[in-house]
């Protein structure tokens, strides 16, 4: 066992898993999609990212850029929800805008996590 | 160019003709709807013309026409048509003349040969040696290019088919200007290859060759003794005599049977085993046919201290005298040379039915007798497969395989040459060692080159102070107990070959390395030499670090244990 990899390992799979939290739920009901998971799951994905700079690989390099997708995508949709809020929540409109670019982010963290497994797969040791 | 001068009287005649049958129409008064006199415009004049010409014909228009205009039509009609088949019928002529054909052959195919961008081979004939020689190319996927004189060969090129594209020309290859649109002078031209029978054009190539690029390859096939010493006069070119090379290779089976196998079995030929070397006799062998083949294996035979007796019809009293018999070689013939008593028999005459005859006659009078079989063509092969002599001789296919390895790993030759030095049991090692890496699979060969653009994992580990040993590129990254099917034939250091390097030999930048495996082993050590994290694993057997924060980490806690508590 080698703990880099645990801890490498351990921040891509909590970002993906943070990002299904939030992505779960109806997608235009804002009481289902809890801001505070929005906000975790942005700061996992930064260090996810921090922790992929320089590795040296093409499978590191691919790792990085879908990682970079993710962290795009939740940021983007954090910014919307700041600008859509008011008094008595959000729209409808504005949350299925927020919820499904976070489903989009979702799709660069899976990517991620299939790397992450097929490359360790693939060294078998 | 050639083609507009040929078009030139056509054009004129439609041109003319459209001049005419326009102006008349312009001139001769029509009607309106209202019965009004009315001209044809230029313009409407030639639509006119240009549908009745090119027998559309869509009518009268834009309004009907007088009888005057219709007189004038039926004129247009027939001379335009008239003209229109004419010139459709010369560009059916050019299309169809031979030189036509020939010169734009010659045009695409230098085109498609400068297009070539990767290294390529000229070959010239393209007979029985050509065909194995291109499939062989091919199959080590390099690209040659293929000129013959005879347009059959040529068209069945086109049905080959091969993995790399080879344009083919038919046309006289002694002519300079047909070499050069082959691509002679192209820097990325890597040697012409000569098989052609006629002593006088296969030398007129060769001196053309030298002439327009004096660092090209010439490889030549040899027909006769002359034509091999003109040739070898000229320096830097390589004859290839097939007798000679398998007398040479029959003398290595009796001395160094080992090396015999490795060899053939380097080359691919069909059939051998590795570590299952051929055991030939060397007691009184007899000799049918006393032509160039059988004088090089008379040759080698008693440079090995093997006597033979010669049976050939032909062959003067004062060869080989005393152990000559003048007679066709027919059963009474090869009792009379003691056949059974015999250890081996070679039937090297220039007639496929008496060397089958012999070989029929030999097994029925000793079996057990080691045999020998020239070929000499290769529409013969399933009698000779059936006959299953021991060894066969076709002297397409030696010189086929000869010129591969030449052309393809020329350090092989110079392995063998060494390992042909060396004791028996450094040829035994190796075989053993090949055997456990590719086993029944298909022998590869190929270069590493130790480059920043070919292994860049391994330059900078290097360049870095690291130190790389030769058993680290070739371990398993999946298990690095285990060796990929990769061995390592020979390194080349600053104009210095080690031959045979041994496993843990440092291996420096720019070295190029020979190894022999299989295509899966060749992808595997090269993925090696690429990743920085897997050379650095097969290297120390730790796993370093990846990425800025844990190398950082990892270098904290380095310096965190080395300092005092």
């Amino acid at each position: 066992m080698n703990l880099e990899r645990v801890i490498f390992g351990f921040f891509i799979l909590l970002a993906l898993t943070l990002n299904f939290v939030f992505v779960v739920g109806e997608i235009d009901n804002y009481k289902h999609h809890n801001v505070w998971v929005l906000t975790i799951a942005i700061l996992v994905s930064l260090i996810a990212t921090g922790l992929k700079l320089g590795d040296r690989t093409q499978v590191g390099a691919l790792l990085l850029a879908a990682s970079l997708v993710t962290d795009l995508l939740l940021i983007t949709a954090r910014i919307i929800w700041i600008v859509a809020k008011t008094d008595v929540g959000l729209a409808p409109e504005a949350m299925v805008t927020i919820v499904s670019i976070a489903a989009g982010a979702l799709v660069a963290n899976i990517v991620s996590a299939v790397i992450l497994i097929g490359d360790t797969l693939m060294s078998r040791r | 160019m050639v083609v507009l001068r040929y078009m030139r009287r056509p054009f004129f005649a439609i041109v003319l003709v459209y001049a005419v049958g326009i102006t008349g129409m312009a001139l001769i008064p029509g009607r309106d709807v209202d019965g009004n006199p009315e001209y044809m415009s230029l313009f409407h004049a030639f639509y006119f013309f240009t549908y009745t010409a090119t027998t559309t014909g869509f009518g009268e228009i834009p309004s009907e026409f007088s009888d005057q205009q219709r007189l004038w039509a039926i004129f247009c009609l027939y001379t335009g048509v008239i003209a229109w088949f004419y010139a459709i019928g010369s560009t059916i002529r050019l299309l169809q003349n031979p030189h036509f054909i020939q010169a734009v052959n010659e045009r695409s195919f230098a085109r498609t040969v400068k297009r070539i961008s990767e290294p390529f081979f000229i070959i010239c004939g393209f007979g029985d040696t050509g065909s194995l020689l291109a499939r062989g190319l091919s199959d080590h996927g390099l690209a040659a290019v293929i000129i013959d004189s005879d347009l059959e060969r040529i068209k069945a090129l086109g049905l080959r088919d091969y993995k790399i594209r080879m344009p083919g020309l038919c046309a006289d290859a002694s002519v300079p200007k047909h070499l050069v649109d082959a691509g002679v002078k192209q820097s990325n031209c890597k040697g012409v290859v000569v098989l052609i029978n006629d002593e006088d054009v296969s030398l007129k190539i060769t001196v053309m060759a030298k002439f327009l690029n004096p660092d090209v390859k010439v490889v030549c096939s040899s027909t006769s003794l002359r034509h091999e010493e003109h040739l070898k006069e000229m320096g830097n070119v390589t004859v290839i005599d097939p007798f000679e090379i398998f007398a040479q290779l029959l003398s290595m089976a009796i001395t160094h049977p080992w090396l015999h196998n490795l060899n053939s079995w380097l080359v691919r030929a069909h059939g051998v085993q590795l570590g299952n070397p051929l055991n030939v006799p060397t007691g009184d062998w007899i000799l049918c046919g006393y032509g160039r083949m059988g004088q090089w294996i008379d040759k080698y035979m008693v440079g090995q201290g093997v006597r033979s007796t010669i049976i050939d019809p032909d062959a003067e009293e004062t060869a080989a005298a005393g152990r000559l018999i003048r007679a066709h070689a027919d059963r009474k013939t090869l009792e009379r040379a003691g056949v059974e008593k015999a250890a081996g028999i070679v039937a090297c005459t220039n007639s496929d039915s008496d060397n089958l005859s012999i070989l029929l006659n030999v097994q029925a009078l000793n079996p057990d007798a080691f045999s020998i079989v020239r070929q000499n063509n290769h529409e013969n092969q399933l009698a000779f497969d059936a006959a299953s002599a021991n060894l066969t001789l076709q002297s397409s296919l030696t010189t086929a395989r000869r010129i591969l390895k030449y052309l393809i790993s020329p350090l092989i030759q110079t392995l063998i040459d060494h390992l042909r030095t060396q004791d028996e049991a450094a040829t035994q090692y190796l075989i053993r060692r090949l055997n456990n890496a590719v086993g029944e699979r298909i022998p590869h060969l190929w270069r590493a080159n130790l480059c920043d653009s070919e292994a860049a994992a391994a330059t900078q580990l290097l360049k870095a102070g690291g130190e790389l040993r030769l058993e680290d590129l070739i371990k398993n990254p999946q298990q690095p107990t285990h060796a990929l099917a990769s061995v390592p034939l020979m390194i080349q250091r600053d104009g210095q070959c080690i031959m045979l390097p041994d496993d843990s030999e440092q291996v420096l930048r720019g070295d190029e390395i020979v190894f022999c495996g299989t295509e899966q082993g060749e992808r595997m050590l090269l993925a090696n030499l690429n990743n920085p994290y897997t050379l650095y694993y097969l290297a120390t057997g730790i796993d370093p670090p990846r990425g800025y924060f844990f190398s950082w980490l990892a270098r904290r806690i380095k310096t965190r244990d080395m300092a005092p508590a």
